[in-house]
């Protein structure tokens, strides 16, 4: 009894959560389906549905495609590959009767079992590792379908006796795009898809908010590739044959080539590319046919120019594109409400040390960061400012001393472990991520607390996953009213003036609910007005209890808001004290402005 | 311990070519951060240049070229290879570079692979071309075969190898002395460094993306009479390069040569040897030693290749 009240509670709060979020524009989503789902009867009988239905099963390996290209940043060029190991799969599976679906479905295992392979390879690295190995994993697969024709079915491919008809298939097709548009749109505003966003945009500011961007890629590849595998399993099923040659290099081109072109980081995009790499090849037809030719060589000239075109054209794609020229903008932004009380931390580093080959960077450090407190590191350039910051952040692993937070020996825990344990920093360049709105950027440092707002509880909207998204959101928001930001909150993070970028750093910092906030520079490039903002956000944190550890040049900031200041020379502490006595120091004046003779 | 040496050969050959794509791919990494995914078709774009002047789109036999047109020929290739290098570099990497774009050279470069190959395709529709051959060696040993210690190892084998190691050198010591190798070393080192003591960027990285191509391409026309050539010779080439390069993290030009060699001797030893009653086959020959990278790539740490600056 109690567990049915509990499911239909549930059921009734998802389907309130469901009412909320609807929008003009998913009407028109609905009505496009609807209107594409009647297109096989209305047909004049000149056009071919199979051909349509192709292109359907093209467009889903093509938006799997689109979400780890656009929204993860990995320039895969391997994704026709996963949909030959569905294709090569299913048709084994149906040959030996196995039902059409479940054959299908294993084979989207299949692809995924490869996308964890080769994304195990490749997630950690830079874009460009990602775009070699991809490429040279294309190639291992086609010359494998070459080399094992047993597998492969050699060059007559191996035959699958079609069960449904191509209206059946083309219907099948459109509904599992429109399902996999509606999982890339859910999955990039979610948590995991706007961290993955961030680590693409700026690894060093996301690692630094405790993202961890390979974990998050490896999940984005591994769904990629089933996707396009699932793909390839169906449509084997309505082709009738899996042909190895089709499964080479020019798929996955074709795949990129259709992502680029409409768009990646939206779900309607790579879509929007199939259809229009479509209606190229008809037009490649049309003028073969005309000037008695063979059409197949027009096919991939055009697509190169196409793509070429769009790229040299500035476009992240066409989508895009035609988004920003409608000025699709986000809705109002929603009253913030105190969420966090903060809590302070203690931050005490003990003889912290790191050399670089001979140089020694860092020397002895001895550091103690209180609740309410704010310590000023400062000193020359090249001093350690950074490199202490680091160390304390856990960016560099120390070659001596401790970490203490809290008491607690932290010196050798990851990035991520200290940010959970409430210690974060901000880095020293104007590092936001710039095709973010601010609110996102938030997002981002609010994620890092996520439990179950993984990939699979999103697309399944939980209710333990929506709940946490309200949080998530709400905390950001939190965030963004703290540093006086709100008012922006809808805007591309790069559309933000200078100031106002590092005021957004800060509040990416405080989503993550941090004790002790470790800030590189924060007035960099601010006008005297920023100063005072500046000075009263951070006042107001050191009255909710935070520790702050600031690196700074501007002194007189310094003195206005700093109880304790380390002068750093050299990688050597040179002293330590008050504001007022460190500015009386000889010492200090002389490494700032060099000895009188 | 006779196959062993047939192995050693027929890999070298092979591998030293791979060895010098390696070498482009290398140098092209180390100047830009890119890869020049059209490096590939672009031997090919050489290669079948070559063809086409030496001996048109129609069928050859391997001798009935003479030395003269074939030399001129060879140039003709080798100087369009540098111009489309270079032409390539301005049109689909600089542009991107500038932009910050990964995706956006990653997929011009690939444009610009799939227009090259689609270009050559249509010239020579046919699935594979005999390559005309100027050196006789057929009339040397038996048919062109010679047997040291009951091995018959092919006389042309040994040549190409020869030529691939003679160019690797080359290379090397152009890019160590000259002062176009030093430019490009500073380059790679630091670019902005590199511009302002006076290194003629803008002129020397699209002369290397020429230079790359067309040094591989040299080597691919002295190996293309070997077997039969088709528009995929190239790429495949281009990927074996770039697999070999991979291994060796874009490291210097001698071990992305090295690299290259052995990947070749990886596939002749794969493909001939067998160690009792087990051997793999030819089936497997290009396809292990391809794996292999990427499982290298796997298990090596990736602190390096992450680094980034803040």
């Amino acid at each position: 009894m109690s567990a049915i009240a509990t499911t239909g509670g549930a059921l009734r709060e998802a389907a309130r959560d469901a009412r909320r979020s609807w929008t003009p524009a998913a009407w028109s989503a609905v009505a496009g389906v609807g209107l594409a789902a009647l297109v096989p009867f209305v047909l004049p009988g000149s056009v071919r549905v199979d051909g349509l239905a192709e292109t359907g099963y093209l467009a889903l390996a093509a938006v799997g495609l689109g979400f780890a290209v656009g929204i993860g940043g990995m320039p895969s060029i391997v994704q026709g590959a996963f949909v030959g190991v569905g294709a090569v799969c299913a048709a084994h599976l149906v040959g030996s009767g196995w039902p059409g679906p479940l054959a299908a479905l294993v084979g989207a295992a299949a692809a995924a079992l490869g996308g964890i392979a080769v994304g195990m390879a490749v997630v950690r690295f830079r874009p460009v590792y990602v775009a070699a190995a991809t490429w040279i994993t294309t190639w291992l697969f086609a010359l494998g379908l070459d080399a094992f024709p047993r597998l492969s079915g050699g060059s007559r491919g191996l035959v699958v006796p079609p069960e449904w008809s191509t209206t059946l298939h083309y219907e099948l097709a459109l509904a599992l795009v429109a399902a996999a548009m509606l999982a890339h749109r859910t999955l990039a505003r979610s948590s995991f898809g706007l961290t993955l966003r961030a680590s693409a945009e700026r690894p060093a500011a996301a690692a630094a908010l405790g993202a961890e961007a390979a974990r998050l890629r490896l999940r984005a590849f591994a769904g990629a590739a089933a996707v396009g595998g699932l793909a390839g399993g169906f449509a084997v099923q309505l082709l009738g044959v899996a042909d190895p040659s089709s499964y080479g290099p020019w798929l996955s081109f074709q795949l990129l080539v259709a992502v680029l072109v409409g768009g990646g980081t939206t779900a309607l995009g790579p879509t929007v590319g199939v259809l229009v790499l479509g209606g190229l090849s008809l037009v490649a037809e049309l003028f073969g046919r005309m000037t008695g030719s063979e059409t197949a060589r027009f096919g991939p000239m055009l697509a190169a120019l196409l793509l070429l075109a769009v790229l040299t054209l500035g476009g992240d794609g066409l989508v895009p594109a035609a988004a920003r020229r409608l000025r699709w903008r986000g809705t109002r932004p929603e009253i913030a409400t105190a969420v966090t009380p903060f809590g302070g931390g203690s931050l005490a580093a003990r003889g912290l040390g790191k050399r670089f080959g001979g140089l020694v960077a860092l020397d002895a450090l001895e550091l103690d960061a209180r609740p309410g407190r704010v310590v000023a590191l400062i000193g020359p350039n090249g001093s350690g400012k950074t490199t202490a910051l680091r160390l304390l952040a856990g960016t560099l692993d120390a070659d001596a001393g401790e970490v203490r937070l809290d008491g607690a020996d932290v010196t050798v825990e990851p990035t991520t472990q200290r940010v959970r344990r409430g210690l974060v920093r901000t880095i020293q360049s104007n590092a936001v991520f710039p095709h973010l709105t601010a609110l996102e950027n938030a997002t981002v440092g609010a994620s890092l607390r996520r439990r179950y707002g993984g990939a699979l509880r999103t697309l399944l909207a939980t209710p333990k996953a929506r709940r946490e998204a309200r949080v998530v959101r709400a905390r950001a928001l939190d965030a963004l009213r703290i540093v006086g930001l709100t008012e922006r909150a809808n805007e591309l993070a790069e559309s933000l003036t200078s100031a106002e970028q590092r005021l957004l750093m800060v509040a990416s910092a405080l989503a993550t609910e941090p004790r002790v906030l470790l800030l590189d520079e924060p007035s960099a490039g601010a006008a005297p007005q920023d100063l005072d903002r500046l000075t009263g956000v951070l006042q107001g944190l050191t009255e909710k209890g935070l520790a702050i550890v600031v690196v700074e040049h501007n002194l007189r900031l310094v003195r206005s808001i700093a109880e304790d200041v380390v002068v750093l020379d050299a990688g050597k502490r040179l002293a330590a004290g008050a504001p007022d006595d460190i500015a009386a120091d000889t010492a200090v004046r002389a490494a700032y402005f060099g000895r009188p003779r | 311990m006779d196959l062993a040496l047939q192995v050693v050969v027929t890999g070298l050959a092979a591998g030293g070519v791979y060895g010098l794509v390696a070498i482009g791919h290398a140098l092209v990494f180390r100047l830009t951060g890119t890869i020049y995914l059209a490096l590939g078709d672009l031997i090919g774009l050489g290669v079948f240049t070559t063809l086409l002047v030496a001996a048109g789109t129609g069928p050859v036999t391997q001798t009935n070229v003479e030395t003269g047109r074939y030399l001129f020929a060879l140039g003709i290739g080798v100087l369009v290879c540098v111009a489309a290098g270079a032409g390539g570099y301005a049109l689909v990497v600089q542009p991107f570079l500038d932009r910050r774009s990964t995706l956006g050279w990653v997929g011009a470069t690939l444009a610009l692979a799939f227009a090259i190959h689609a270009v050559i395709e249509s010239v020579f529709p046919r699935s594979a071309y005999v390559f005309p051959d100027p050196i006789p060696f057929r009339r040397i040993g038996e048919g062109g075969f010679v047997t040291i210690g009951g091995a018959s190892v092919a006389v042309r084998a040994v040549y190409v190898a020869a030529v691939a190691f003679v160019l690797a050198g080359l290379v090397a010591w152009a890019i160590d002395r000259t002062r176009m190798g030093r430019g490009l070393q500073a380059i790679a080192a630091d670019p902005e460094g590199a511009l302002v003591v006076g290194v003629p960027l803008s002129r020397l990285v699209p002369l290397a993306f020429g230079l790359a191509g067309a040094v591989a391409a040299l080597a691919a026309v002295t190996a293309a009479p070997s077997a039969p050539v088709s528009a995929e010779t190239g790429t495949l080439l281009g990927v074996k390069g770039l697999a070999a390069a991979l291994a060796v993290r874009f490291g210097p030009p001698l071990y992305a040569f090295a690299a290259g060699a052995l990947l070749g001797l990886a596939e002749a030893a794969i493909a001939n040897l067998h160690v009792g009653d087990f051997e793999l086959g030819p089936a497997y020959s290009q396809v292990i030693p391809l794996a292999l990278v990427l499982v290298l790539l796997a298990a090596s740490p990736p602190a390096e290749a992450l680094e980034e600056v803040e």
